[in-house]
């Protein structure tokens, strides 16, 4: 977006400014510790992600393209990419032997998609996610804001791998036909 | 596996990779490509930019303080605890305030607590009026953040009451932000519309000295277009502060 304020301070993080990564993070961090906080349900593990994320944000801001993607789409996927690969760490996984974290991941996301209605600049998405069939959006909301793999949203929703996996991939070609047509 | 030209597979895969379900081998294969393919790249840039607008429902969290202090000690800047420790922001200060009231102003506000984010740019504050030796100040935070985000003076004798926005992004769009004296008894006066411009000049009914005479804290209220239709706080209230006298 021209003149978008975060745009102009990625471009003084190019140039080295620290001032310009100091107003980006009082400006986006609260938002972007929100979104790894729910992704790893751990605060020292999302502060761990957030301080690797700006330092990302200081040292590539040369190759955010404005045409590509607004400022905070950037940022927010660099930062929901890094908790991913952050899920995934070598031994990660098999420190998690009795699923606990898989289990003590809330089913709700009836809180966020709710919330979604009311963000003015979600208005199409919000729109889109509600022609899915409600399995579809539960599993796409689940994958989105908790990270879940295909693997954990089959033993969360309690369904065979190959089903939800159907449902992801259909929930998907739907939501691009018709954000297409909004 | 080579999926150049494989468009529906490509288009899958991009989709899975931005969701975030795309895992274990097949992404780090997937990223390998990406590094590759720069219309794999663009696939993924579309995506993400369909499914970003999701995020604008994840409530923001404020990071623990200590976070950007470690980000600023390796991006080789001394870390500051925030506005307050910021040398910029007390020299402004005590330029504007004649340095008696400057700690004065220190003793009130040092039970803030510590501010999460640095003081991006150096606060220049301009004399209220003619008479800077003598005035009302209010610096009005955010109680979730702790952050300042307005502040607000006035000359003893003057009526006009300089409000600074130092925060832009309080703006709310067709919403308007009301400035209340909230007086030791009685209800709320309005002040004026905070207009969320970097600077305002308010005018107040009466020299300072007499409006906020009374007047131990200044709040702003969310309320709708144009201000409170009732003359009295209706929307929430956002921002408060301390109203300090000093002469």
């Amino acid at each position: 977006m021209a003149g978008d304020p975060l745009a102009e301070l990625l471009a003084g993080c190019a140039r080295k400014d620290p001032s310009s990564l100091a107003r980006l993070y009082e400006l986006t961090s609260a938002k972007l510790f929100g979104v790894a906080l729910r992704i790893l349900r751990r605060e020292d593990w999302a502060e761990d992600v957030l301080q690797e994320c700006y330092l990302r944000f200081w040292n590539h801001a040369g190759e955010y393209k404005a045409g590509l993607a607004a400022p905070m789409t950037w940022m927010s996927s660099i930062v929901r990419n890094r908790c991913l690969d952050w899920l995934r760490r070598p031994g990660f996984e098999v420190a998690d032997p009795d699923d606990a974290i898989a289990s003590a991941t809330p089913s709700d996301v009836a809180g966020p998609l709710a919330e979604l209605e009311r963000a003015a600049d979600a208005a199409a998405i919000a729109r889109c996610l509600k022609t899915l069939e409600a399995k579809q959006r539960q599993a796409i909301a689940l994958a989105f804001y908790d990270g879940l793999s295909h693997s954990e949203l089959a033993r969360h929703l309690q369904e065979p791998l190959g089903t939800v996996k159907t449902w992801v991939r259909r929930g998907l070609l739907r939501l691009k036909s018709c954000l297409e047509t909004s | 596996m080579n999926i150049r030209g494989k468009t529906e597979l490509q288009e899958r895969l991009a989709a899975e990779y931005a969701l975030g379900t795309l895992r274990g081998a097949a992404r780090l294969r997937f990223e390998r490509w990406l590094r590759e393919d720069g219309s794999l790249r663009l696939a993924v840039a579309r995506w993400e930019a369909r499914l970003a607008p999701m995020t604008a429902s994840v409530a923001p969290v404020a990071p623990p303080a200590r976070t950007w202090g470690a980000i600023a000690k390796r991006i080789g800047r001394p870390a500051g605890r925030g506005v307050w420790d910021s040398l910029a922001f007390w020299r402004a200060l005590a330029l504007f305030t004649g340095g008696t009231a400057a700690a004065l102003f220190m003793v009130v506000i040092s039970n803030a607590p510590p501010v999460p984010v640095p003081a991006p740019a150096p606060i220049v504050l301009r004399a209220p009026s003619t008479d800077t030796q003598a005035g009302y100040v209010a610096v009005l935070s955010d109680p979730k953040t702790g952050q300042p985000v307005v502040f607000v003076s006035a000359g003893r004798d003057s009526d006009e009451l300089w409000v600074r926005t130092l925060d832009p992004s309080i703006r709310v769009p067709e919403k308007s932000l009301e400035l209340w004296a909230l007086p030791k008894s009685g209800a709320p006066r309005s002040l004026g519309l905070v207009s969320g411009e970097e600077k305002g000049v308010l005018k107040l009914a009466s020299a300072a000295e007499t409006s906020l005479a009374d007047v131990p804290k200044l709040a702003v209220s969310l309320e709708p277009k144009g201000g409170s239709p009732s003359g009295a706080p209706t929307g929430p209230v956002l921002f408060t502060g301390p109203c300090v006298k000093y002469w």
